[in-house]
């Protein structure tokens, strides 16, 4: 590089940006700004930072420094490490130079993207090559996460390998000045993927005629399986009642909500959704996020949506556009649709044209298909506003995989392969963790298969290979099983440990003690017995289970979750009050009840909330896992606590405190209290247990901070309530929001666990597994 | 000879109570079946040009008499059958009694009777035995173990090795029904309409199926059920089997138990049907006759062979598919 004139004596400024800055772009942007800013100099990629040296004014340096943190692309979360006088070289032009060999480069698996701004006007106008094009993508926006086979991250490595780039795509992905330079997903009509229909015997080729015919089929009442991002959805009408129900009946999902996807409008694009939903600054900032997730809002009465679209709720599952595939059929529908997931009930989404086909043949009346190759599934990502906050319910598409940074140091790297329901697997290294997307409930071989290969791929794609792995004690997952046969040291982690773990590392409280409410459906506990209305003390590796709920059986195991009305039952016997709405039951079961076969006890809330949902009448049976309890909730918004009974604390045997619930729930039964009373009384009578238990804790323990975690606190109601009783009493009220707070969140609280267990040795641990 | 109400030690001590117990109780029913008791040992013939099979088996069954057989019946039928599944016809048992001190003697009666009479009914002779008596709370009344003797034909070819994907997977009757009944006994639960064991010799299915030259595999599900057949006839011959959850043959009496308590009727024992996987252009045809014949009026194609995996899938009549996994212990919930 050549010394130029006097007049070009600037001064120099090294830059260091840190933070989320590699795969979104950043360099073709730092590119970008030091041109339009004509500084010289020049930027590479180092060990996770970005490394700029720039030369020009000051005022246009200190423009620079700013600009490249308030301007940063949509997808970097960039922080300015260093800011300061360089040495006095003086550079010609702006360059992007090689990335810096290392020894370990710090890899960053993206999520896949939303389609950006650019790209949508680009996409809207007539005059462009990409108009109506529905794979558009650039550097800013696209899959990632679904179309990367291996890394480097480059195209030969995703599934567009199979589609060389024409000579306009090439110029555009060579250039550092086009914001497609290295866009790995680039594509246009000419060399890229498209779409085809099919539907019986009808087959169309061509981006515009299989969209047309698919809006046909939508128009028409139809139902079409459209392949999108991460998987495939199905789609119909949301508007139409008969074309909502006959999804509903195909599907054989009666209850279960429906998200529903509603174009973009108005100036901050969600002028659609207000016109179904009720939206705050939260909700309304999160729909709109880059990560276009589900957010559950409350739906407007007079919301043009059809009646079974959530059965029994207030809420609905709004998402908008985020794939130009989306974008096109909605514009072109001009109405919103049901985007539910195309998969079986608890499966991952369904991501192969063939497998579609054979496998929803008798849910679609037409399939929307694409050839961009999906490698792996990735769910819409599900979000609430909880206790005044948005917290995600669902990892998937458009945030995972989710890095955090580990509190704690690993020694080696831990694999850990999450829980039953809701799995997640999470890989950790050093003070990295990375959770995987949703995968599922690991009682069908797919869900396996997908869980087998996420577990494989995320080792691949971070290049660490895992040395030892954990999984939840219970004996019987699939998830276990393989972790147990895999050959590697292994953790058993109980399940409310890693509850209580995952909220305390996801918060970075692990250096003093707290109280942990771990409440959820069931899980397998120390004494063999289901566990799920846990109170711990301590801090990861070290909890100490200080309160919990009187045991109750739940006769017919697993089927109490589709039976609410066992578990009423079970408790009317228990506390031996009359049910009146009580069903005809066999009387085998009561014998087998006495007996204690077949039934296995619990302290599991979520139960609880089941038999209180089927005391009151609200629902006697469930099609869904958690319909009692979200059915619960939803009916206790139209009344209000009528003074429930308080459920007594009782100390037993072993010193734990024992929530006696028998006096609540016979009043749950009361049909002289109006039901929505009822409801709201139940909600309130937990929240105050809560604030029962931590003041009769608080005389025997010191704690500032209180969790609450698991399942049971998806519910908004409960944990706000719980969390004003947290605060009035001084304290902090902790509930997870960054990690979902039901068993998505179990992999990252067996990695805490693991690591504070190995840590700290001699400390109580799993042994008992 | 009349035998005192119950069995005390003396009768194990081989003095006169033992004799009285062995001439007077079991050869007295055994006799016919060939049972010698002035030899320690039998001598038995055995066909030209064959190979023999062997098995042993211990029972213990809790309650010791339940609807559709006794501990006696089925110690016959678990041996015989280890056989005829093996591809074998039985020909020879040797039995070992463990009696508790206190068993009522009645009961070893009826125990030996049933056992007499499943013997000849399946066609073998008991040639060799011995008792033991145990002193109190030593033992759960009476245990038996028997060892059979049977006789293979030389073109013998059944095996897992066999078994290749696309092969068909029967059953030849409703599953569970002895594990229900067994359960329900012993629980007091009194009985429940037709619900008994299925307990029998499954010779006359075995003999007609070995005569399909398609013929790969047979087991018969007891202990841990069909399901826990399929899985060991998986990780043996390292295939995948999916079964059809409509196909699988299932009484009545056994669903709505199975129903209502929560039990996963693929896990519970038979103790007289086969699971035999047949070539699938056979499979229909072997499935009716046994049908037709009223040999296994229940039988039924209920899966198929598929690809090397190692995976036990069941489609369920929703459609999806449900993977069947080995049990610990037993089933405890997994929903959270
Ligand atoms: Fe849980
Ligand atoms: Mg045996
Ligand atoms: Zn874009
Ligand atoms: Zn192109």
């Amino acid at each position: 590089m050549s010394r130029q004139g006097v007049d070009n004596h600037h001064p120099v400024r090294r830059v260091t940006v840190a933070g989320r800055v590699q795969g979104v772009g950043f360099r073709p942007f730092v590119y970008r700004l030091a041109h339009e800013l004509k500084l010289t100099g020049w930027v590479f990629n180092a060990s996770g930072v970005v490394e700029v040296a720039i030369q020009g004014p000051a005022d246009q340096l200190d423009a620079f420094a700013r600009d490249v943190i308030e301007r940063a692309p949509p997808l970097a979360r960039p922080e300015l490490l260093r800011n300061e006088p360089g040495e006095g070289e003086d550079f010609q032009a702006f360059e992007i130079r090689a990335s810096q060999a290392q020894a370990e480069p710090e890899i960053h698996v993206p999520p896949d993207q939303f389609m950006c701004d650019d790209c949508l006007v680009e996409v809207s106008d007539p005059a462009e090559r990409r108009y109506r094009y529905p794979f558009i993508n650039c550097t800013q926006c696209g899959p990632r996460y679904t179309i990367i086979r291996a890394l480097p991250y480059d195209r030969p490595n995703t599934t567009l390998r199979d589609f060389p780039l024409c000579a306009d795509c090439d110029a555009e992905y060579r250039n550092p000045l086009d914001r497609r330079f290295h866009a790995q997903p680039l594509a246009c009509a000419v060399c890229g993927p498209s779409l085809r229909f099919v539907s019986g015997q009808t087959r169309i080729e061509g981006n515009e005629d299989s969209l047309a015919a698919a809006i046909e089929v939508i128009k028409g009442g139809g139902i079409v399986a459209a392949r999108g991002v991460g998987g495939y959805h199905l789609i119909c009408d949301a508007g139409n009642e008969s074309a909502v129900s006959a999804l509903r009946a195909r599907k054989h999902r009666p209850d279960k909500p429906l998200a529903v996807m509603v174009a973009m409008a108005g100036a901050d694009r969600l002028d659609g959704a207000r016109e179904l939903a009720e939206l705050d600054q939260a909700t309304a900032a999160r729909l709109a996020d880059p990560e276009r997730p589900i957010v559950l809002v409350r739906m407007r009465p007079d919301a043009k949506l059809a009646p079974s679209i959530a059965p029994g709720l207030n809420e609905v599952g709004l998402m908008l556009p985020y794939s130009p595939i989306h974008h096109l059929l909605l514009g072109d529908l001009g109405r919103p649709i049901v985007a539910t997931s195309g998969n079986l009930s608890g499966e991952p989404v369904l991501t192969d044209p063939a497998e579609v086909e054979a496998r929803l043949s008798t849910v679609a009346d037409a399939f929307l298909h694409h050839n961009r190759p999906i490698q792996r599934p990735a769910d819409d990502p599900v979000w609430r506003k909880i206790a005044g906050r948005m917290r995600p319910i669902r990892l998937g598409r458009g945030n995972a995989p989710l890095e955090i940074e580990l509190p704690v140091t690993l020694g080696e790297p831990l694999l850990a392969v999450g829980a039953f329901l809701k799995n997640t697997v999470t890989l950790a290294w050093k003070s990295r963790a990375i959770v995987s997307p949703h995968i599922g409930e690991l009682d069908s071989l797919r869900t396996v298969e997908v869980f087998r290969q996420v577990s494989a791929d995320l080792q691949d794609l971070y290049g660490v290979r895992a040395k030892s792995l954990a999984c939840d004690a219970h004996p019987d997952f699939p998830n276990s099983r393989w972790a147990r046969d895999a050959g590697l040291p292994l953790t058993r982690v109980f399940h409310h440990e890693a509850h209580a773990s995952a909220l305390a590392g996801e918060f970075g409280v692990l250096d003093r003690d707290m109280l942990v409410f771990a409440w959820d459906g069931v899980g397998y506990g120390r004494d063999k017995t289901l566990w799920g209305g846990e109170t711990y003390f301590g801090r990861p590796g070290a909890w100490q289970r200080v309160a919990s709920f009187r045991p109750f059986r739940l006769p017919g195991g697993d089927r109490v979750t589709r039976q609410p009305w066992r578990t009423a039952l079970s408790l009317s016997w228990h506390a031996g009050f009359d049910w009146a709405g009580a069903p005809e039951v066999d009387p085998l079961l009561r014998t087998a009840w006495d007996k204690g076969m077949a039934s296995p006890v619990s302290s599991a809330v979520g139960r609880l909330f089941d038999g209180a949902a089927a005391l009151a009448g609200v629902a006697l049976e469930a099609s869904y896992e958690g319909q009692g309890p979200t059915w619960l909730e939803a009916m206790a918004a139209k009344g209000r606590d009528p003074g429930a009974p308080d459920l007594a604390l009782v100390e037993d045997e072993q010193g734990l405190l024992r929530a006696d619930w028998s006096e609540l729930m016979a009043w749950m039964a009361d049909p002289g209290v109006p039901v929505a009373d009822r409801a709201a009384g139940f909600h309130a009578a937990l929240a105050r247990l809560i604030a029962a238990q931590i003041g009769e804790l608080a005389r025997r323990f010191e704690f500032k901070e209180v969790g609450l975690t698991g399942g049971v606190f998806q519910n908004n109601l409960l944990a706000s309530q719980a969390a004003s009783a947290i605060e009035s009493a001084g304290r902090i009220a902790l509930i997870p929001e960054r990690l979902p707070v039901n068993d998505a969140g179990i992999s990252y609280g067996q990695v805490i666990e693991t690591a504070c267990l190995a840590s700290e040795p001699g400390e109580s641990g799993p042994s008992g597994a | 000879m009349k035998l005192e109400p119950h069995i005390r030690l003396a009768h194990g001590n081989g003095g006169r109570y033992m004799r009285e117990l062995i001439d007077g109780l079991f050869a007295a029913r055994l006799g016919e079946q060939g049972l010698d008791t002035t030899v320690d040992a039998a001598m038995v013939d055995v066909p030209q040009g064959v190979r023999m099979m062997m098995t042993t088996d211990g029972f213990t069954v809790d309650p010791l008499e339940f609807p559709g057989g006794n501990i006696g019946s089925l110690a016959i039928h678990g041996t015989v059958n280890d056989l005829a599944v093996g591809g074998a016809f039985p020909l020879y048992l040797t039995l070992n009694a463990f009696i508790e001190e206190g068993t009522e003697t009645a009961l070893l009666e009826r125990i030996v009777d049933a056992l007499a009479a499943a013997a000849t009914e399946a066609g073998v002779k008991v040639v060799a035995g011995d008792t033991k008596v145990l002193a109190r709370g030593e033992c759960g009344g009476v245990y038996l173990a028997t060892t059979g003797l049977g006789v293979v034909p030389a073109s013998h070819k059944l095996g897992q090795q066999y078994v290749q994907p696309g092969d068909k997977l029967i059953v030849t009757g409703g599953v569970g029904d002895h594990g229900t009944a067994v359960l329900l006994a012993r629980e007091e639960y009194g009985l429940r309409g037709d619900l008994k064991s299925d307990s029998a010799s499954v010779l006359p299915i075995t003999e007609m199926l070995m005569k399909r030259p398609g013929l790969r595999f047979m087991r018969d599900p007891t202990r841990g059920g069909l399901a826990t057949v399929a899985l060991d006839l998986a990780r043996e011959s390292e295939l995948s089997i999916n079964m059809e959850e409509n196909a699988i043959p299932l009484s009545e009496p056994v669903q709505a138990v199975c129903e209502l308590l929560g039990y996963d009727p693929l896990y519970l024992a038979c103790e007289g049907r086969v699971v035999a996987v047949i070539a699938a252009d056979e499979a229909d045809d072997a499935v009716q006759e046994l049908r037709l014949s009223g040999v296994a009026p229940d039988a039924a194609v209920i899966g198929t062979i598929g690809e090397k995996k190692g995976a036990v899938t069941l489609t369920t009549s929703l459609g999806g598919q449900r993977l069947i996994d080995e049990l610990e212990d037993d089933p405890l919930p997994r929903i959270c």
